[in-house]
């Protein structure tokens, strides 16, 4: 007598023992009636973000004819080769425009006070090559 | 700043010659598909719009309090839908289950536990119930939610922006491991301990959603992720096995005191299979050097070896952690050429070294064929004592210690 058959003659359906579920959802829906899941709330995993401080743009030149660019790294691996294409770019396509380049001091986030009032005296525009 | 003009190039820039880079100059943003320079230069011409131009102070929304009543497939495709989740099940944090959470402390559920970065980004704040809910989530029980409320007071996340794709450990030292049944022997790194497992995914669940971490393209841009983000290297050390201090009370807590100590790099290798092993006279050290030499040494190193290797040493004079890190800081060197050619060095050392600061500033001074440590520092270098005695192997990563935080003070 083999395993299955001898269960069912003590009464024991062998999907029980295996562990099966009874699930409403899996019998044939002619002859069950479906439950319908429970619904239920769950709370927003998120924190609490900082408002956020608008900063407004500085105005656009009209023009970048025979202005200044600094090009400035943050010092990430190559920004320096990108920015010197970027000089070129401009030699090449814009050619009154003047480009100065310039790597930031101190790590990515620091801030160049000294850089920065550089720029502002002798610069139009900055190009930044932020890397992360 | 939200409307900073801003245009990508592809990467790698470093390691490109002139033509490659010139190409990406030549062509376009990969992620606007733009001619690039076109792009840049309409950033610095075209006028500013009226969004560009305010200011005072705006209030982000994170959507509402709660998510239903729906049903609980939904709500678990919602959670994923709306990344915060790590996609794999989570468990649906119900008011109920956040309460029974929040019995794991004293702490009041609305006390501020502390703010988060997932980088160069306004940090995000939380409160113990928020970090509650992330427990839940994670599949933790109340007794872990000390654990993770010290871990969340660290402020240290386990998901950051860096193109790099960091990996990040928690070494877990004190009586706690034991009460929480914390897996610290066979398998100590694997996946065979609720607690060891759903400690660490907590970590990553609350750092993408209290640390506004992990949202691919904005606040990660690690190139390839890292596979331990999932639930992170929850190390519990081996104290009993260990011939050593246990790593909290080199940092000067008590032994009998409950702590998580942790750290982040770029991950983590096997150093099993080396000379020695098999051999009557197994260097380990030598072999944890040899190890250590393929690694940047901008991240520290940490050993993670089981007690047999531990006990090994000991006897071989090694009585102290402090006396193999100082043979390790000692003997892991490297040229000066070879330190200068390291991307790390580069991009973080060397303006450092324009700084004046040491020992950066005197490495870059040196001669390319002079050696200097790997290291900058011989703190930089750390041994924890974790595995079940089957085998005398080790892991050794390229992990920096952060910092050490108390788990008692959040019971």
């Amino acid at each position: 007598m083999n395993r299955r058959k001898m269960l069912s003659l003590l009464g024991i359906s062998p999907a029980l023992l295996a562990g099966a579920t009874v699930d409403a959802s899996s019998k044939n829906p002619k002859t069950a009636a479906r439950v319908a899941p429970a619904k239920i709330t769950a709370l927003n995993p998120k924190g609490l973000p900082p408002p956020v401080q608008l900063v407004p743009m500085a105005p656009r030149l009209a023009s970048l004819d025979g202005k200044t660019i600094f090009l400035v790294s943050d010092g990430f691996p190559g920004a320096d080769h990108f920015l010197a294409q970027v000089a070129l770019w401009f030699q090449k396509n814009m050619p009154s425009v003047k480009t100065e380049y310039r790597l930031k001091a101190g790590a990515f986030a620091d801030d160049d006070p000294k850089l920065n009032a550089e720029i502002k005296a002798s610069g139009n525009a900055v190009i930044m090559a932020i890397g992360h | 700043m939200p409307h900073l003009r801003i245009t990508f190039t592809p990467h790698p820039v470093a390691t490109k010659t002139a033509d490659e880079l010139r190409a990406y100059v030549e062509g376009n943003d990969p992620v606007s598909g733009k001619p690039m320079m076109k792009e840049i230069v309409d950033d610095l011409t075209v006028p500013l719009n009226a969004e560009e131009t305010k200011t005072g102070m705006v209030n982000v929304s994170v959507g509402p309090e709660n998510y239903g009543p729906d049903t609980p497939r939904n709500l678990q495709q919602f959670y994923h839908d709306n990344g915060m989740t790590d996609f794999l099940p989570i468990i649906l944090p119900t008011e109920e289950m956040v309460d029974e959470m929040l019995a794991g402390t004293s702490h009041r559920p609305d006390e501020v536990v502390g703010k988060m970065a997932a980088g160069a980004y306004p940090p995000w704040g939380y409160t113990v119930k928020q970090v509650a809910i992330n427990a839940v989530m994670a599949g933790c029980k109340p007794e872990y939610f000390p654990t993770i409320l010290a871990i969340a007071s660290s402020g240290t996340p386990s998901l950051f922006s860096s193109t790099n794709s960091f990996a990040y450990a928690a070494v877990i030292n004190g009586p706690i491991r034991d009460k929480l049944n914390m897996n610290y022997g066979i398998g100590a790194l694997g996946p065979f301990a609720q607690p060891n497992a759903a400690i660490g995914r907590a970590w990553t669940l609350l750092s993408k959603n209290l640390g506004n971490g992990g949202v691919p393209g904005d606040t990660y841009m690690g190139s390839q992720g890292n596979n331990l983000n999932y639930n992170n290297l929850v190390i519990a050390e081996n104290e009993g096995a260990s011939p050593w201090v246990p790593f909290h009370a080199q940092k000067g807590f008590k032994a009998e005191e409950n702590v998580v100590s942790l750290f982040r790099g770029l991950g983590i290798v096997p150093g099993q299979g080396a000379r020695g092993t098999s051999t009557d006279t197994p260097k380990y050290e030598e072999q944890f050097s040899d190890l250590f030499s393929v690694f940047t040494g901008f991240f520290g190193g940490l050993v993670v070896a089981d007690p047999l290797i531990a006990v090994n040493l000991k006897a071989r004079g090694y009585d102290t952690k402090e006396k193999l890190i100082e043979w390790l800081y000692k003997n892991t060197t490297q040229t000066v050429k070879d330190y200068k050619s390291r991307d790390f060095a580069y991009g973080f050392d060397y303006p450092r070294a324009l700084k004046g600061l040491e020992p950066y500033a005197t490495w870059y001074n040196m001669k390319d064929d002079e050696v200097i440590p790997r290291w900058p520092h011989m703190n930089d270098i750390n041994i924890v004592v974790a595995g079940g005695q089957t085998n005398a192997f080790f892991q050794g990563g390229s992990l920096s210690y952060g910092v050490s935080v108390s788990i008692d003070r959040w019971t």
